[in-house]
């Protein structure tokens, strides 16, 4: 029975499975709604946590997500109420996001490409306290890759520089050179530096020499009684009445002789000046170069007290120091971020990479694009809307009526044809903030691809910024109220180029000193600068750029200090004038009176005797000029007198000439008129 | 993992028994084109709904996908010639481009010339291969497993209890 029944079983045919693998598409339709049915019941919620965890990890602070919902058949996405704490006070929020939504279009991926007609961002607001106070993580361990490390060197770079390169104590340094000096016990230390003191005692000395050795000139030179007996021995000569010639030459003789006598006094006289001349222009000279002493003496005292030269940047720079810090820890922070997410391409992270054990990666082979004009790229955001709404019904609500959107954001632009194009305008009443306007432009269609921003705010309300906080001063802006513009521009997402203007108006300063001169002296300095501005300027390959700090504020301080300075460095002036005229001017008109008086003397004394010099020889010359011209008249007298004599003489022979031709000549005539009958 | 080891058993099993060779043809056939089709690509998905569906070897799929791999890898440059040639044919051109905005086409990633290139390699040879490997099936079973199964050892150990066992077992959870 039993052999039976085995053989019945072992040559039982086995039943003939159909090509169709029926038993196994029965499970797989299970997993697919078992999958379908994890989507629609659990997957909004887990998609929700990895956001609230990606976020808190990214921002290192916590972020929530109150509603994620997903919808498979309409491809789209709804985040509302995304809450990112401020890791530096966390009790509030960073930011606070109403909504995100969109949607993907399913005709575009089944072409495999991403097309969101439109996405929403909506009921955006900024530092909102939060409900419960947001969860901060924890610092890194100390054990930090060289990424890390990088990242955090990259954040403290700015802020190190700022905290070394300025001196919080500028107004001070400069106060204290104004209030607490005392030059005139410093001018009595220098005293015995004044080399024009020492030049004028020299030419004292020389100067009295010279006087003495010229009174003794003087002494020698021709007196007059010389020159008058002189004048006596012209008058004995005889210049006229000469009866021969040889006398003439004898009174000629004589007085060249007494002139010879006097020309040579005369030279020694002319001698003399010519000397005394050349001494004076000398003493002239030194009188001179004293003088310039004097002046090189004034400014030497005045650099001797360092009158500073006020460094405007500085100023600027050290004032706005505590009104940018939070700034730049804020843009050092994400530039941190930046360069530890940013892939390798975009920024020069300058760790080795980790080497792996893996397979070479198969080639790559190459990707070609069949788009056309009007088609879909691989992903396109169409257009984007942000809003923000001001709550009207609560008044400390700190949102702001924001409206803004972005065209156009697509990994093809050549397909598009079209560049993305971003704005937000509004205004955030409640915060005292009006006219936001942003502006951005990705331009990926050339061969650079460049992204422009602009960002301005008309006007923001600056209350209570301290400014400065030292021990003998304090600063700060009571009120102010401020305009912001700035442009960013980044070209192959490495060249990065930033500037940005701050303008400030009705700048109400308030000024504390402990030395109450040096709170006069800043507030009148400030009084200059109610209206001043901020300029921050940045050029660099990512991730490392510099931000330059300029204002005019500094200019304007530094024309108030000036103005300041100016009236201290009059005022010392003054004082060195004062010792110098008590000092140096009264040797120096002693020195002068003495040199006029010698002048006056030896020049009177010369020209005296020049003059009679020069009488005497006019005599002299009379003389000689005198007998000449007797000599000359008596020989014109003999001379004409000759003539008159021959011209008698001539004029008979011409008359008895003339009587003998007439008488010839009647005889001819009578002779002819007989011949012709007559 | 176990299924896909159930499988490879499976397919050890199959290729020394009498019947499937067409099975396991078609399914190392199938594995050539898995090799050289990229993971996550349309053709892929495709294939594995073929394999999934129809009664092919998936044992033999799969340890021919895995082979065929590296055959692909070593072709690429020869792929990428072909893929190239053959997208930047002027005349299919505008098929291309209709392809390329085509719905669905697109996951094939037919427009890169490695994947273009291995595709067109594993389609054209896949019919050949399972003839190919259809007449190897049988001459491995005459040659090898015939043989192996008129020996001394093998008649030996059949009467075996563990053969026993494993023959009831078998039998029962397949």
């Amino acid at each position: 029975m039993s052999e039976s029944k085995t053989t019945s079983t072992a040559e039982k045919p086995k039943k003939r499975k159909g090509p169709i693998r029926w038993e196994a598409i029965i499970p797989f339709t299970i997993i697919v709604i078992l999958i379908g049915l994890y989507f629609k019941l659990f997957f909004d919620s887990n998609m929700r946590s990895l956001a609230e965890f990606v976020g808190y990890q990214a921002t290192g602070a916590e972020v929530n997500v109150h509603q994620l919902e997903t919808s498979f058949t309409n491809a789209s996405i709804r985040i509302a109420g995304i809450e990112m704490t401020n890791p530096d006070k966390p009790t509030h929020n960073n930011l606070n996001i109403g909504e995100i939504r969109f949607s993907l279009l399913w005709d575009a991926l089944l072409r495999m490409k991403f097309v969101i007609n439109e996405a929403a961002i909506e009921n955006i607001s900024f530092d909102q306290p939060r409900k419960q106070k947001g969860k901060v993580k924890p610092p890194e361990p100390e054990k930090e890759s060289a990424l890390k490390q990088e990242a955090e060197k990259l954040k403290n770079e700015t802020l190190e520089s700022a905290k070394t390169k300025y001196d919080d104590n500028v107004f001070g340094n400069i106060a204290n050179m104004m209030t607490g000096s005392s030059e005139s016990d410093e001018i009595k230390k220098l005293e015995n530096k004044l080399v024009s003191k020492e030049k004028m005692k020299a030419f004292e000395t020389a100067l009295k020499e010279k006087q003495k050795n010229w009174e003794e000139r003087l002494k020698k030179l021709p007196k007059a009684s010389e020159f008058q007996a002189l004048g006596d021995r012209l008058k004995k000569v005889k210049s006229s009445g000469f009866s021969k010639p040889e006398d003439v030459q004898k009174s000629i003789s004589e007085v060249q002789t007494i002139m010879a006598e006097g020309q040579k006094k005369i030279d020694e006289v002319n001698a003399t000046k010519n000397d005394f001349d050349k001494d004076i222009k000398l003493t002239d000279d030194g009188l001179k170069d004293i003088r310039a002493q004097i002046e090189q003496d004034i400014k030497d005292l005045q650099a001797h007290f360092k009158i500073p030269k006020i460094d405007a940047k500085s100023i600027a720079v050290t004032l706005f120091k505590r009104y940018t810090n939070p700034y730049f820890a804020k843009i050092n922070h994400y530039k941190a971020l930046l360069y530890k997410y940013a892939p390798p391409n975009i920024v020069d992270k300058n760790d080795k990479p980790e080497v792996k054990i893996q397979p070479r990666a198969r080639e790559n082979g190459t990707t070609y694009e069949f788009g056309k004009l009007n088609a879909y790229p691989t992903f396109w955001l169409k257009k984007a809307l942000i809003s923000s709404k001001l709550n009207s019904s609560d008044p400390n609500s700190k949102n702001g009526n924001l409206k803004g959107e972005i065209t156009d954001v697509t990994t093809n632009q050549l397909v598009t044809g079209k560049p993305t194009v971003a704005s937000v305008t509004g205004d955030f009443p409640s915060e005292k903030i009006e006219g936001i306007d942003f502006k951005l432009k990705f331009d990926n269609r050339t061969k650079d691809a460049i992204i422009n921003t602009s960002f301005g705010v008309k006007s923001f309300a600056i209350s209570a910024k301290e400014i400065m906080n030292t021990p003998d001063i304090a600063m700060s802006f009571a009120s102010a109220i401020g305009g912001l513009r700035s442009n960013l521009e980044l070209k192959n997402y490495k060249e990065l180029s930033l500037k940005v203007n701050n303008e400030f108006k009705d700048v109400d300063y308030q000024v504390t000193a402990k030395n109450k001169d040096v709170e006069s002296i800043l507030v009148n300095v400030f009084k200059e600068a109610r209206t001043t501005n901020m300029v921050a300027e940045g050029k660099g390959n990512l991730p490392h750029f510099d931000l330059d700090i300029s204002s005019d504020l500094g200019e304007r301080i530094q024309r108030g200090f000036e103005k300041e300075i100016n009236a201290k460095i009059e005022e010392l002036k003054k004082k060195i004038k004062e010792y110098v005229d008590a000092e140096i001017n009264k040797q120096k008109e002693q020195i002068e009176k003495q040199v006029n008086e010698l002048r006056s003397k030896a020049e009177g004394e010369l020209k005296k005797v020049q003059e009679q010099a020069e009488a005497q020889k006019k005599l002299a010359e009379n003389k000689i000029n005198e007998a000449k011209s007797d000599i000359e008249n008596r020989m014109n007298a003999e001379k004409a007198k000759a003539q008159a004599e021959a011209n008698r003489r001539l004029k008979e022979e011409e008359n008895k000439a003339k009587k003998a031709a007439e008488d010839e000549a009647k005889k001819q005539a009578e002779k002819l008129k007989k011949r012709l009958g007559f | 993992m176990t299924l896909i080891f159930k499988q490879l058993f499976n397919f050890l099993k199959m290729l020394n028994s009498d019947t499937g060779h067409n099975q396991l043809a078609a399914g190392l056939a199938c594995g050539l084109i898995l090799g050289f089709a990229p993971f996550f690509s349309l053709q892929t998905v495709l294939v594995l709904t073929l394999i999934f569906i129809f009664r092919i070897q998936m044992g033999a799929a799969f340890l021919a996908a895995f082979f065929f791999k590296f055959v692909a890898y070593l072709a690429d440059p020869v792929s990428h010639e072909l893929g190239k040639a053959v997208l930047e044919n002027p005349s299919l051109r505008d098929l291309f481009v209709d392809m390329y905005n085509m719905p669905i086409l697109p996951f094939t990633r037919f427009n890169n010339s490695i994947v273009m290139g291995s595709l067109v390699l594993s389609v054209a040879l896949a019919p050949i291969m399972f003839f190919v490997f259809r007449a190897l099936i049988i001459k491995y079973r005459i040659l090898v497993v015939d043989r192996f199964k008129s020996t001394k050892a093998w008649k030996a150990f059949k009467a075996t209890t563990i053969y026993n066992w494993y023959t009831k077992y078998d039998a029962l959870y397949g």
